[in-house]
């Protein structure tokens, strides 16, 4: 069953994020997707997080497709403009991937390669409103193409960004511009996501929380310092700070959070810092395998 | 204003390598990079001291009224006579008056600063990224201010994921975004956000 008729079915969703290499070896990815075969419905590939250069996502969206994996795959703003994003789209279709995560892309700056030019000639709200254009066989200027896409296209939003108000505004447009589901930046704190859900549900589009559990009280801190929009609360870190095995500490912190928010959501998107080693032991922990 | 930068005098020197014999005369300029103090009377004399310290073969430096426009080459050496006995010319303004420059004389033109931004000046501050001459303004959907210009990643359709608590995740300054949303709530024009606007039409600019 592909993303779009799990999600349709109403089952509560599991995907899992994988990065690209940098560089041209691709085996270690195919060890990471075999660990999560069969226990998630999509894997999401990412799109030169953090603005470091790594692999197309198209490439490795295409090799798990083979391997029977469904993917989801990242595209950004950053590096295209919109000749090269309606490109890429057309290339994903021709590969089979059906699935595509739009979004800004993190600033060229805070990446390896800081003197680049930041592209972002369309932003998130266009690059899906491209994305519904095609899949009616149409490019952004209307000219017809040979063969419309069927893209099932998703949006991000941080459920941790205040003030409310303010998020609901990109979030309603990107849902007109034609957003399914949504995926979420990195819940820590379980409030701050029922407060987001309960603002939002009525939007009636599903929704999968991001999870990234903990690995150490360090790595909470790189990421509060490097991550944009993650907030951890102190709890968690002191946790982290005291916990004689920081690794399953961490994992027992992701799986409460996910116990105290799956009711208000559809699904689950576990990125976690490093391989996927444990996150079938965080699904077994939450009941979700 | 345009918003200018000095350039390191390393990379001024890379430029001049070749030439340092040559007769070199600075231009600054009085508009704007005179108020920004990168390219006004006593920039252009301390860069003066600077390449005579490393032996460069400076004959005398000018500051012109604005460097962005000038009625003719011969009405600027009539006013300024040194420039016409320079063989190279440095110039502390913004790139639009080194290109003038270049296109109107023979001499050899080379930029002393760098060009970083349409900005203004509000009272002694100076601030930047007021509009990124996109070619098609859609100001007027946001009361005045611009977020193509004011957020890094020229979103036009709201604030971008790294946005919280009112802070731009690149720059250490309030989110445009932010500022835009309290002025429309101030002047009761919410609602405006909610218009999806088109990808610009950048071709009105080419």
């Amino acid at each position: 069953m592909g993303l779009e008729e799990a999600i349709r079915s109403g089952k509560f969703i599991v995907t899992a994020e994988i990065c690209p290499p940098k560089g041209t070896d691709i085996s270690g990815l195919f060890s990471e997707a075999a660990l999560l075969q069969g226990i998630v419905d999509a894997v999401n590939v990412t799109d030169c997080p953090r603005a470091m250069v790594r692999m197309s996502p198209l490439v490795l969206s295409s090799e798990l497709i083979k391997m029977n994996i469904d993917t989801i795959m990242h595209l950004t703003c950053r590096d295209r403009n919109r000749i090269a994003i309606q490109s890429d789209l057309l290339a994903a279709h021709a590969l089979g991937i059906r699935n595509v995560l739009a979004m800004s892309g993190d600033f060229t700056t805070m990446g390896d390669h800081p003197y680049a030019k930041p592209v972002f000639d369309l932003d998130s709200v266009q690059m899906l409103q491209v994305i519904t254009k095609m899949n009616r066989g149409f490019d952004l200027m209307d000219n017809p193409l040979g063969g419309a896409t069927s893209l099932y296209a998703g949006a991000v939003v941080n459920p941790g960004a205040r003030p409310l108000g303010f998020v609901r505004i990109k979030l309603q447009k990107k849902i007109s511009a034609g957003a399914r589901f949504i995926q979420t930046q990195a819940v820590f704190d379980a409030d701050l996501f029922n407060e987001f859900m309960d603002e939002f549900k009525s939007l009636n589009i599903p929704v999968i929380a991001g999870i990234i559990p903990l690995r150490s009280a360090k790595s909470a801190g790189f990421m509060i310092e490097n991550i944009p929009g993650v907030k951890i609360p102190q709890a968690a870190i002191n946790r982290m700070e005291s916990a004689s095995d920081p690794v399953t500490e961490g994992l027992k912190i992701a799986a409460e959070t996910i116990d105290r928010i799956k009711e208000n959501c559809q699904g689950v998107h576990i990125m976690p810092i490093g391989n996927h080693d444990h996150t079938k032991r965080l699904l077994e922990m939450c009941s979700l395998l | 204003m345009i918003v200018t930068r000095s350039k390191p005098i390393e990379e001024i020197m890379d430029q001049i390598d070749q030439i340092m014999d040559q007769k070199i005369c600075v231009i600054g300029c009085s508009l704007c990079a005179g108020k920004l103090k990168t390219g006004g009377e006593p920039e252009v004399k301390n860069m003066i001291r600077q390449l005579q310290d490393k032996r460069v073969n400076v004959i005398d430096g000018v500051v012109l009224k604005h460097a962005c426009s000038i009625e003719s080459w011969e009405s600027l050496i009539k006013e300024q006579p040194v420039i016409s006995d320079a063989e190279v010319l440095l110039v502390m303004s913004c790139g639009i008056g080194v290109s003038l420059l270049g296109r109107l004389c023979d001499k050899i033109v080379i930029p002393a600063l760098d060009t970083v931004s349409l900005g203004a000046a509000l009272n002694d501050e100076i601030l930047l990224e007021m509009c990124s001459m996109c070619g098609q303004c859609t100001v007027g959907f946001f009361s005045g201010l611009c977020p193509k210009s004011g957020c890094p990643k020229s979103q036009l359709n709201g604030p971008c994921g790294g946005s919280n608590d009112g802070e731009c995740e690149v720059r250490e300054r309030k989110c445009i975004w932010t500022r835009i949303y309290e002025v429309m709530e101030a002047k009761n024009m919410l609602s405006m956000l909610n218009e999806t606007l088109s990808p610009t039409e950048y071709n009105r600019g080419l």
